[in-house]
Order: C-alpha cells, then sequence, then structure tokens
C-alpha cells in the first residue's frame, strides 16, 4: 500500500460534506451566487438516497409533490451540472478540525482542504435492534432492500417480514411488493402506525397483516434467516409469553428509524444537544442554520430527521446563508431569496406527523373529527369509519371518493381535478373535501397524483346491480381487461367476485395503471383492491 | 452451452426483468468471475454483492472468533458485514465494489481466504 501523501492544501470558499439532496441544493445556491463551491461524498454516486425513492413525493407544487425521488434526483443533478457545482466522489470527510480545515481520504491518499465556510449534509444513518440471530446473513436494513431492488435490480429476498411501522417500513414494504418479492408481516413494537395512514393503508389493502404491540423473538437458520418468532409486547415491552407467531421467511427487513451522522460536528467542537424529537445527536443551530462556530452550518437530517423534500429546502437556504456569510450577498439579497423557502419549508412542517408533534397523541383531525382507530392499529380505516371524512360523498354517476384521513402536508390532488371536485383550500394540511354538486369527468388524474394511493373513481350503482371502482395499480403483471378475480377491502380480505372491466395507463399517471374492476354494487365502498384468480 | 441456460434461469429469480415504475433494468455487459473457485456470472458494474445476490449467495463471510456468518446487511458499504476476499486482498466491502471480469472473489474466513480448520 502507498504511503499517504500529503499533498498542499487546496482552499475553497465553500466546502460542502455530503451530496444528497441537502449537500446539493446548497451547492447549487451557493454557486449560483458566485461561490467558489466543492461537495465531497463517500458514494460512488451523487444523489444521496433520491435514487432509491420510486414513490410519487408529498407535498404541493413547490416541493416537487407527485413527482417519484428518482425523477428529482435527476433534476437535481441538472440543475448542479448548470450551476456549475464540483462534486468529489469516493471521497470520505474523515476530519473537521480548527479553522475550517478538512481532511478527505481518496482510495489510500488522504487530502487537506480548507473552506471560508463549511456545510455539513452527511445525512442518517440506519438504527438497528437487536434480537436472537439478527446477525444472521438475510436479516438487513430496510435501506439495504431498497438498494438492492430499486438501485441494481436484485430482489432482496422471496419472502420478507418487515419491522418497523415508520414511513420507512411503510413505503419500502410497498416497494418489496413491487420488485415481485412477498410481504410476510409488517410488525412494530409500538402500539400505534407510526408512518403515515395512506402509506399503511397501500400495504394493508393488498393483503399483508400488521403486529402492532409485537416485535421479533427471535431470527431463525443456522447459516442464514430460514424463519421469525415474532411475540406480543406489554405495555414495557416485554414479551407475552404464548403470543409467539411463527413466518417462514428468507429475509428479516428492519426499519426502526434513522439517527443523525453528526460525528464530523461533534469532532469540531459544535455545541450539540440530544434531542429525540430530532433523532439524536444534533448540532444547536441558529435560525440559518449555523452552529456554534461561525461560518459552519448543518443542513437537512443531520441537523434532524425529517424527509428529502424538507432537506432540499434547507439546503438551498444554507447555500444562501453561507453566500452571504462569505460577503457574496448582501443581507437583503439573502432574506429575498430565502423568504419563498422559508414559507415552503414552513408548510412541510405541519400537521400531525410534524416534527414538533413528535410523539403526541392526535386523536382528533384538524376539522375535528375522531382519526380512524383501525388504520392507526390495523393499518386500514373500518368500513364504518370512512364515511366521516369530508372526501367521502356520495352522488350517481362517477366521483372520486377520497380516503385521506390524517392532516399531512400534502394537496396534488387539487390541482389534479380540471372540474374542481376536490378542494384541500390555503392550508395545505387540510383533509380533501369531495364536492359532490360538481360533475367528475372521471379523467383519473386525481387517482393518479395521489402519492399516498388514497383516491379511488367509483360509480355506486351501473343500473344493472353492479357497481365499478378504479383504482391505482403499481404492480406488474397489469391484468388485462376481462380478467376475473376477488375484490379486496381495506383489510386486505376478499369481500366479493370482481372482473377488470379497463386498464388505463398515460404519461400523464406517471407509471400509475388505473384499474377499473366491476363489482356487485353493495361493495361499491368496501371493495379497494385487485386479486386474479390464480 | 447449456449450463449458461441454466445460469441465465437461476438468475432470473433473484433479478429484476422487469419494474412496474422502472421499467427494463439497464445492466452493464455480463462478464465471468469466479466466487470460491466457481465460475459464475454477473453485469459489470454491478456491485460484487449483486452479482452473488443474484446467483442466490448468502454468507459472505465467517466471523474470527466465533466463526459465524455474515452477509449483506446495510448494502451502502458502512457496516462492513458483507466484505469478502477480493483478488486476494482481504477486507473488501462487496456491496460498493463494482464487478469487473475475472475477479477472484472468495469467503472470507477471520482476514482470510484459507477455511478455518486450515489456517
Amino acid at each position: 500500500m502507498p504511503l499517504p501523501e500529503r499533498n498542499d492544501m487546496k482552499r475553497y470558499d465553500l466546502i460542502v460534506v455530503g451530496a444528497g439532496p441537502s449537500g446539493l441544493s446548497a451547492a447549487i445556491e451557493a454557486s449560483k451566487r458566485g461561490v467558489k463551491t466543492i461537495v465531497f461524498d463517500e458514494n460512488a454516486r451523487p444523489g444521496g438516497q433520491l435514487f432509491k425513492q420510486i414513490h410519487k413525493f408529498f407535498g404541493s407544487k413547490e416541493h416537487k409533490a407527485k413527482i417519484r425521488g428518482f425523477v428529482i434526483g435527476q433534476q437535481l443533478l441538472d440543475e448542479a451540472g448548470k450551476a456549475g457545482v464540483e462534486v468529489v466522489l469516493n471521497a470520505t470527510v474523515i476530519g473537521l478540525y480548527q479553522d475550517k480545515e478538512i481532511v478527505v481520504k481518496t482510495g489510500d491518499t488522504v487530502h487537506h482542504y480548507k473552506g471560508d465556510s463549511i456545510i455539513i449534509a452527511t445525512g442518517a444513518s440506519e438504527n438497528m435492534v437487536t434480537f436472537d440471530g439478527w446477525t444472521l446473513p438475510g436479516v438487513i436494513g430496510a435501506g439495504a432492500a431498497q438498494t438492492l431492488m430499486n438501485l441494481h435490480g436484485i430482489k432482496p429476498g422471496k419472502r420478507v417480514l418487515m419491522l418497523g411501522s415508520g414511513n420507512v417500513g411503510l413505503v419500502v414494504s410497498f416497494q418489496l411488493m413491487q420488485a415481485g418479492c412477498e410481504v410476510a408481516a409488517l410488525v412494530d413494537a409500538a402500539p400505534e402506525i407510526g408512518g403515515y395512514g395512506v402509506h399503511a393503508a397501500k400495504v394493508a389493502r393488498t393483503g399483508v397483516p400488521f403486529y402492532l404491540s409485537h416485535t421479533i423473538v427471535k431470527a431463525e437458520g443456522t447459516d442464514h434467516v430460514t424463519g421469525v418468532t415474532i411475540a406480543a409486547v406489554d405495555d414495557h415491552f416485554r414479551f407475552i409469553p404464548g403470543t409467539e407467531k411463527h413466518f417462514d421467511v428468507d429475509t428479516i427487513c428492519v426499519a426502526v428509524g434513522l439517527s443523525p451522522m453528526s460525528q464530523l460536528l461533534k469532532m469540531a467542537g459544535c455545541r450539540m444537544s440530544d434531542d429525540p424529537k430530532r433523532g439524536g445527536q444534533v448540532p444547536i443551530i441558529d435560525g440559518h442554520g449555523e452552529t456554534s462556530i461561525p461560518g459552519l452550518f448543518a443542513a437537512g437530517d443531520v441537523s434532524g430527521i425529517e424527509e428529502a423534500s424538507s432537506a432540499m429546502i434547507e439546503g438551498r437556504q444554507a447555500g444562501i446563508y453561507a453566500a452571504e456569510f462569505l460577503g457574496f450577498i448582501s443581507k437583503t439579497e439573502m432574506d429575498n431569496g430565502e423568504e419563498k423557502l422559508d414559507a415552503a419549508l414552513d408548510g412541510l412542517r405541519q400537521g400531525m406527523f410534524a416534527p414538533k408533534n413528535r410523539g403526541k397523541n392526535i386523536e382528533k383531525t384538524e376539522e375535528g373529527i375522531d382519526i380512524s382507530r383501525n388504520l392507526l392499529c390495523r393499518g386500514f380505516i373500518g368500513d364504518d369509519e370512512i364515511e366521516r371524512f369530508p372526501g367521502v360523498t356520495h352522488k350517481a354517476g362517477v366521483h372520486p371518493v377520497i380516503e385521506c384521513t390524517q392532516n399531512i402536508p400534502c394537496n396534488p390532488c387539487q390541482d389534479a381535478c380540471a372540474m374542481h371536485c376536490i378542494m384541500v383550500g390555503k392550508v395545505i394540511t387540510a383533509l380533501p373535501a369531495v364536492d359532490p354538486s360538481l360533475k367528475c369527468a372521471d379523467c383519473g388524474m386525481c387517482v393518479a397524483s395521489c402519492s399516498g394511493q388514497a383516491i379511488f373513481l367509483v360509480n355506486e350503482d351501473c343500473g344493472d346491480g353492479t357497481a365499478t371502482v378504479t383504482l391505482p395499480y403499481e404492480f406488474l403483471p397489469v391484468p388485462d381487461e376481462g380478467t376475473r378475480g376477488r375484490a379486496l377491502g381495506r383489510n386486505g380480505q376478499e369481500v366479493c367476485d370482481a372482473e377488470v372491466v379497463k386498464i388505463r395507463t398515460s404519461p400523464a399517471y406517471d407509471h400509475t395503471t388505473l384499474l377499473t374492476m366491476s363489482v356487485p354494487k353493495e361493495f361499491a365502498m368496501k371493495a379497494r383492491f385487485f386479486k386474479a384468480n390464480a | 452451452m447449456e449450463q449458461e441456460l441454466i445460469w441465465d434461469l437461476e438468475q432470473e429469480k433473484q433479478r429484476i426483468m422487469v419494474h412496474p415504475i422502472l421499467g427494463r433494468i439497464e445492466k452493464g455487459r455480463r462478464v465471468k468471475f469466479t466466487y470460491d473457485g466457481r465460475e459464475v456470472e454477473g453485469y459489470e458494474g454491478e456491485p460484487i454483492a449483486a452479482a452473488l445476490k443474484a446467483q442466490g449467495v448468502m454468507i459472505h463471510r465467517y466471523t474470527a472468533k466465533k466463526h459465524s456468518p455474515r452477509g449483506i446487511f446495510c448494502a451502502i458499504g458502512r457496516c462492513t458485514d458483507c466484505v469478502m476476499v477480493v483478488d486476494g486482498e482481504p477486507n473488501i466491502r462487496t456491496c460498493i465494489t463494482p464487478l469487473r471480469e475475472g475477479m477472484t472473489v472468495q469467503t472470507q474466513y477471520g482476514v482470510s481466504a484459507e477455511p478455518f480448520e486450515n489456517q
């Protein structure tokens, strides 16, 4: 191995650590303002985790809502290219020292760089839990599953048990099914589902059972995973004897949260705090993302776990702040640049899943409607609960039924409807309401635009004793028109016979197929998924 | 010739050929490499671990002290569970090391390619 060589130290106006959504956004904004910027990332490709996100994002237009994560990633790379951002890959920043000097390892060599300002955008790493057999091959992180299937086209396993019902666990469970894997069960020690109800509901309606207040007793197998035993836990997370359940699986996927990768900031001597609402050890930052060390900023998950949309906004803001710190723009120019971003970020931080509401027990929506207990504890809304939500109305002919029942910052459905049937209003977290007095054109745009896959087009009475239900379908194979099978309810149980009467695809639907099935009319408000006969 | 066809069929099972969102999965050139002395195939540029996973390989190494098996865990080069002996060099993170034609990939026992009974 050659000895590490020490080159002359290179100087940049701004050094960004991490080329994920936040770091790239920061570098773009700084570069646009004339700041000489360099970005280091330890990975072989830029974009962080964005290229593994194949679902449509939440938010509104300004947050790139209803665009899939990997497409947003490509847009960000294109923008970085245009802005002339210099990104060095396979480069691990191993030290951050006094006077903003960093040490970067590439291959077997180490280089020193000095920045007049530094933005740390290192993101987060996955948490893990231990149980008997947790080191066996076949126990993987949820991120590993996403990497294998969405980046490399490899199925993580044939039959998978998911531990963790946060958004990562829910989204990855759905993605596993899209990749052709079977999900045996979704398990969480907590008594309530941690992620968005709509993400849970789209998994539950395919027939995946949810086991809340359960966790893994042991992973079975000698050389690799051949099965798993779970059991119920009491209020103190102790196993309840006699409640064990066994599943034959070859893969156990663990999605139990993320922790900020804030080691560099700690190393540099920034003031830190241990903040469970932010996910662990985070730097104490001011309103401008600046740490206790002037000119050293933090943006994205490293300063508190959220998601990619807010990380991108925080990154852009940090880039603007750094430009002002360095004197490239005035304070007024800075304020002008970030006002819109502030509003956009604020919009994402509203609703019952907002960072400020973490750990709170919320029983009613902002509209004062009781939240579905079934949704929280079993992953689906009960047939007896659905009617109380404003997206569920009735009329003759085809009309949208919106099963969106929690206040989350998202509104593409409102823009999708050219007939203005759907109303979210100014408050982006409001539950969408359907106005039954307006005509529905049955265009399907609302169904395809809903990132939570919570919108159905229903004709409750076709006049011949049948009803039709149009649902979003993102699996292969897509059944042909005329295919007979069974309709599944919100809980994934078979409710009645069904026949596919229409399949619609369109570039405007962005890979979401619209499947219309015919069911006996008494099941119009119960049938929510289609399973072809074997 | 017959052998190759069998490999292709085996790979169909673990590889996603067409994805509902991503469409047809684009891969590099198909190349040969050796895994524990056996000639196998993968796609150039994909992580070694991905090529092995496509073959159904679960165990990448055995730990030095307890000799317990390890495989892919984080798949992003962080946990080092998936390290193997690659071209004679131990501790290579197979999940982030691109596959090249003719590579020699061996199960790692402790820090060696020699099984424990021969060490």
